[in-house]
């Protein structure tokens, strides 16, 4: 996710919390009365149940991909890249200290309203926000020839003009920052380019949390 | 010169300055996807009426993508791509055009926006609408949808 242009086909997912996404209107089994998610509905796969008490607690949930045909490059099909099973791990997860998302565009008003959005999904998912600013805009300027042949002092002047909007989060984890990523980044207004970059903590390893000449007092120093 | 492609969108051509060597004892003035003000009785569009140097403060962008930012690259195929969509939407309807194409891209997905007349019967825009996006995503192997509205006439923004 760091500094890269993504290129996957556009799908505007809406966030889905475990029993909130829009059905499509297939028929499943619902074995008893516990919440459904959703997902599978859209599948023709075997309908599992998983429970809602918290996103690191959803059962496995086995789904194919839905068999539209898909000759025409319009219809939008949801790629396996955009929805990876959940599923259940025990090791934990990643801690990021910072989660800072740089948004660059042309148009000033773009980055204001999109500044809006992010920041108010932040607050509707309970993301502690840092600091939201405007670092300074960047001027590109070329200064070319306006004629084709000769006229050397008649030149034309075009300039490029980058404005930035910076969104830091803090204390975010790593389940959280990819929901919240893609999300934000699924809703990137044509024309915004994005860099996000991301300060992992990790946990300090054990081999250095002692300091080594502690353990060796018998050792007399070499260079005598 | 990039740009200057991109404001290559007047349908009356500028009188290039190889005519005007003779005269190069005026100013030299900016020709450039300008409508130079006549006698009142040429209709033009609110693109055409207002120059470059407005783009940004009273208009808008034609062609919407990452690639001109700064650190960011593939200007040149993003450009020659729109120039030849351009044209493209330019023979494929040709004469239904009321306004300029409106290109944007978004990840991998290239909208084209379009404002048309209704010279054509439905069937036949529909036909069209689905040709050239197979054509286009065949082309460019990446999706490419049509967004068309339709009027009755253009509109006119003043008459110069």
């Amino acid at each position: 996710f760091i500094g890269a242009r993504y290129h996957f086909s556009f799908h505007l997912i809406r966030l889905q919390s475990c029993s909130k996404a829009a059905s499509r209107g297939q028929t499943f089994k619902k074995q008893n009365r516990r919440k459904v998610n959703n997902k599978d509905r859209n599948r023709e796969g075997p309908a599992s149940l998983s429970v809602c008490s918290g996103h690191r607690k959803c059962n496995i949930t086995r789904f194919h991909l839905p068999l539209t045909p898909s000759t025409s490059f319009h219809t939008t099909v949801l790629t396996s890249a955009a929805q990876s099973a959940i599923t259940v791990t025990e090791e934990p997860d990643t801690l990021f200290q910072k989660l800072v998302v740089l948004v660059k565009g042309h148009d000033r008003a773009v980055l204001d309203s999109y500044e809006f959005f992010a920041t108010m999904t932040a607050k509707e998912l309970g993301i502690s926000l840092g600091k939201v600013f405007e670092p300074p805009k960047d001027i590109e300027r070329l200064t070319l020839l306006k004629s084709i042949h000769i006229f050397k002092k008649h030149r034309v002047q075009y300039e490029m003009r980058t404005h930035y909007r910076c969104i830091e989060l803090h204390h975010i984890t790593g389940c959280t920052a990819q929901v919240y990523l893609e999300y934000i980044q699924r809703n990137l207004p044509e024309g915004v380019a994005m860099e996000v970059t991301k300060t992992a903590m990790e946990k300090v390893p054990d081999h250095i949390l002692e300091p080594m000449w502690k353990e060796i007092p018998t050792d007399d120093k070499p260079s005598q | 010169m990039i740009n200057s492609k991109n404001f290559r969108h007047v349908t009356n051509v500028c009188v290039s300055l190889l005519l005007l060597r003779c005269m190069t004892t005026e100013a030299k003035r900016n020709r450039a996807a300008r409508i130079r003000v006549g006698k009142g009785d040429k209709p033009v569009t609110y693109e055409q009426a207002h120059h470059p140097h407005h783009i940004g403060h009273r208009k808008g962008w034609l062609s919407q993508h990452t690639s001109n930012l700064k650190g960011e690259d593939g200007a040149a195929e993003r450009t020659v791509e729109d120039v030849f969509i351009r044209r493209f939407m330019f023979g494929t309807f040709h004469g239904c055009l009321a306004n300029e194409i409106v290109i944007k891209r978004r990840g991998n997905l290239l909208n084209v926006c379009a404002v048309m007349l209704q010279k054509l019967p439905p069937q036949k825009f529909y036909f069209l609408i689905g040709y050239t996006e197979s054509l286009l995503s065949h082309f460019y192997k990446c999706p490419v949808k049509l967004e068309i509205q339709t009027l009755q006439d253009k509109i006119v923004y003043k008459y110069l």
